[in-house]
């Protein structure tokens, strides 16, 4: 389990990067290996994750907790999501929902 | 990865990686690369990520929280390599002002810098690649 975990209510993922929370928007629905991630992001987000940047996410995010890996299947492996990363997914989904609600307001008030 | 020169280059740049990370992920890595080559992502540009991720595990403080000795050495070199060229580049315009002569030449001007491309274009939707992600630090 990793270091640190965010306090309730906090949003742990606010500076992680786009590429962090896209990944663990697509460990909710179920493990994944690397392969499948970038296969799934970008199905979902149409974000191409490089491997590079795919696996620095993958190990931030396990440092903090937020995934686990799990046994390796042949020589790949899959990670799933903690119920720490299920939280703080939730919470920064939730932050997102008020900022995007907030823009879409101002867009109507300024008549943009 | 049939082609032996593209195995070779992933391989290559695999190596720039810490070995802790080599040993965690180094043939899953391979592995991943070579079925996004077979997917028809550029070889190059999947050697461009693992590269910019090496340079990102390398500075990035390892789980104790310190920084390794390769990170502070690179650091060093950064810093040593960066005064004297700090010092030329304050030193070329005084030069360039006492002599009158110093004309432009417009073939030596640098081309602009190409960047990175961003986007890989697929069929359908428009695609946004991300080959790096912000650490969420301040430095």
């Amino acid at each position: 389990m990793g270091r640190r975990h965010g306090r309730a209510g906090q949003d742990v993922l606010r500076r992680a990067g786009e590429a962090s929370v896209l990944i663990l928007i697509s460990l909710a629905a179920g493990p994944k290996h690397g392969y499948a991630l970038i296969q799934d992001v970008k199905e979902l987000a149409g974000v191409e994750l490089g491997p590079g940047t795919l696996y620095g996410a993958l190990d931030r995010l396990e440092r903090l907790g937020l995934i686990e890996p799990l046994p390796a299947d042949d020589r790949r492996h899959p990670y799933r999501i903690t119920a720490p990363g299920a939280e703080a997914l939730r919470v920064h989904l939730d932050s997102m929902e008020r900022v995007t609600a907030a823009g879409r307001r101002r867009l109507q008030l300024g008549g943009v | 990865m049939d082609d032996p020169q593209t195995a070779r280059l992933v391989r290559t740049v695999l190596r720039c990686y810490p070995a802790r990370w080599r040993r965690r992920h180094g043939d899953e890595a391979a592995d991943l690369a070579a079925l996004l080559i077979r997917d028809g992502t550029p070889a190059g540009s999947i050697a461009w990520s693992y590269l910019a991720g090496a340079a990102r595990e390398w500075l990035t403080p390892s789980p104790g929280g310190r920084l390794s000795a390769v990170a502070c050495a690179l650091l060093a070199a950064a810093c040593l390599l960066g005064v004297p060229a700090g010092l030329v580049a304050s030193a070329r315009p005084a030069r360039a002002e006492s002599t009158s002569q110093a004309r432009p030449h417009a073939h030596c001007r640098p081309a602009p810098a190409e960047p990175f491309p961003a986007v890989i274009p697929t069929a359908g939707r428009p695609q946004v690649s991300i080959w790096e992600a912000g650490h969420g630090r301040s430095c």
